[in-house]
């Protein structure tokens, strides 16, 4: 079921949804999608362009923050507009937590505006793999 | 050395016919526990059809062993059903160049059967300079 118009308060902020990026994960997104850059398969080829090993699509991040914002609409298909820059990159075996907040609702249309994010814990600093995204959500 | 070329901005591409396959989407929603519904994102498939077109054509000169993912807008007109067929239309919305490192965006319109419009999506992929 969609959420409904009455249940949504501005400010609220989303359930966090929290994942494990593993090796299996991000082939799986690539044969998915068709994403098939070798930046997300070979450790080889990606420390060849500096990085320290394979590092997860930025769409398989934005999935999965919209997969967040899906959760609480009560249906993926709800989201009508999305948007994001990606901001830092994620490993392999990080720990990806995405959020958001209600920023306005607009009763006349019945949708709410959404400011989201994506945080990563890496070696004890917080990164932000995507930051001030942006989401509109249909409501019922 | 290869570099992405401005004056590619505003080239246009042929049509291309995207099937959304619920299979397709299915293997999508399971890698994000999902139980229904088309996931806007799963919008960057039907961009994968278009992009070996925008890479491999040398007005553009991408070399696409520099190119990171820079940021991704979905906006759409209704929620994509499965099992039909998209008209996707690309264009080049923009090229530029900020010390060495080239920006490029990619816009596409999307079309149902009817001719209707369903989704605009614009992607930036980041060439970074050469080093």
């Amino acid at each position: 079921m969609t959420r409904r118009l009455d249940d949504v308060a501005v400010g609220e902020e989303l359930p966090e949804l929290r994942r494990v990026v593993t090796r299996e994960d991000v082939k799986a997104y690539a044969d998915a999608s068709g994403d098939q850059n070798l930046l997300h398969q070979s450790d080889a080829f990606a420390r060849g362009v500096g990085l320290d090993g394979v590092i997860a699509h930025g769409m398989f991040t934005m999935a999965h923050l919209a997969a967040c914002v899906g959760a609480w609409a009560g249906n993926p298909a709800a989201i009508s507009a999305m948007s994001a820059q990606f901001r830092a990159t994620v490993s392999v075996g990080q720990e990806i937590v995405a959020g958001g907040r209600i920023r306005a609702v607009d009763p006349e249309a019945r949708t709410a505006s959404l400011e989201l994010w994506v945080s990563s814990d890496r070696d004890g600093a917080t990164e932000w793999p995507i930051k001030r995204s942006e989401a509109t959500v249909r409501l019922s | 050395m290869r570099a992405v070329n401005p004056e590619a901005e505003g080239t246009r591409y042929p049509d291309v016919e995207f099937f959304v396959d619920p299979v397709r989407v299915a293997a999508f929603r399971r890698i994000f526990d999902q139980a229904d519904g088309v996931p806007p994102t799963f919008l960057t498939v039907a961009e994968f059809d278009v992009f070996p077109g925008v890479i491999a054509d040398p007005a553009v000169g991408l070399d696409f062993s520099k190119v990171l993912h820079g940021g991704q807008e979905y906006e759409l007109l209704r929620p994509v059903r499965e099992g039909e067929t998209l008209t996707v239309r690309a264009r080049i919305d923009s090229i530029r160049i900020r010390a060495g490192t080239g920006f490029l965006a990619i816009a596409m319109d999307m079309f149902d059967e009817d001719g209707a419009p369903v989704a605009r999506t614009r992607s930036t992929m980041i060439e970074r300079a050469a080093t």
